[in-house]
């Protein structure tokens, strides 16, 4: 088993109700199945996981990645800075 | 380059842009280009479908958060850039302010200094403003007489961004 932290800002951490959680996840798993398993166990985000922004240790990061060891991932809509 | 001053920081403390300004002029700086934007009490254009407007609205606050270890990351790139692209350009700071920014206050500054104005530093500015509204992970919730409802960009970031 691997093990993530995962941090949530703006309408993803209204609809989360938390800033961060921790879960254990499978040795190997991409972005795509972090999403798929978030929306099935928490259907509060399962719309939001249609339009997520996702970093991994501070670096954006697309479907096909695959999670490292302890990594901090960040889940947040598009940004809206200045 | 490595003596170039570079400034990239989350704050919560008001923006101070003469003394920004003094940490990027250089005794070869004779210009500097400085974006700054504010919070706007009334807005003239149209909302988006999250929270339909007719027409102006107030504002009485928006709150800023940011995550901020990675938005610094991103700033410093968008520094990165600017260099790759304009190196002319000698001193760059980015700064954002996060908390609670009422009307007509200052909440971003992006300020670019070089030899003359003819080295591009005002593209540079742009430039920017630009890439921090795109890369940068900063959100803000806008609080009105209406009710709040959180304000979001809509470019989504490719990979190597």
């Amino acid at each position: 088993m691997n093990k993530v932290k995962l941090l949530f800002f703006a309408t993803i951490r209204d609809r989360a109700g938390m800033k961060s959680l921790e879960i254990e996840i499978p040795e190997t798993m991409t972005v795509q199945e972090l999403k798929d398993k978030i929306s099935t166990d928490y259907p509060n985000l399962k719309q939001s996981m249609e339009s997520v922004l996702i970093s991994v240790n501070k670096e954006y990061a697309f479907d096909e990645a695959v999670l490292p060891p302890n990594a901090e991932v960040a889940l947040f809509p598009p940004v809206s800075g200045g | 380059m490595a003596s170039l001053p570079t400034i990239f920081s989350i704050t919560e403390s008001e923006l101070d842009l003469n003394d920004l300004l003094a940490q990027i002029t250089l005794p070869s700086t004779g210009a500097a280009a400085i974006f700054t934007g504010m919070v706007r009490g009334e807005t003239l254009r149209h909302g988006s479908a999250q929270a339909p407007r007719d027409g102006p609205h107030e504002t009485a606050y928006l709150e800023y958060e940011a995550y901020v270890p990675m938005a610094e990351a991103k700033m410093k790139q968008v520094a990165d850039e600017i260099r790759a692209k304009w190196p002319s350009v000698e001193g760059i700071a980015i700064v954002q302010r996060i908390g609670k920014l009422y009307p007509r206050t200052p909440t971003v500054l992006i300020a670019c200094t070089a030899a003359h104005r003819d080295t591009g530093v005002f593209e540079a500015a742009r430039y920017g403003i630009d890439r921090l509204k795109e890369i940068v992970p900063i959100w803000k919730k806008e609080f009105g007489p209406n009710g709040e409802f959180w304000v979001e960009g809509e470019y989504i970031p490719k990979p190597g961004e």
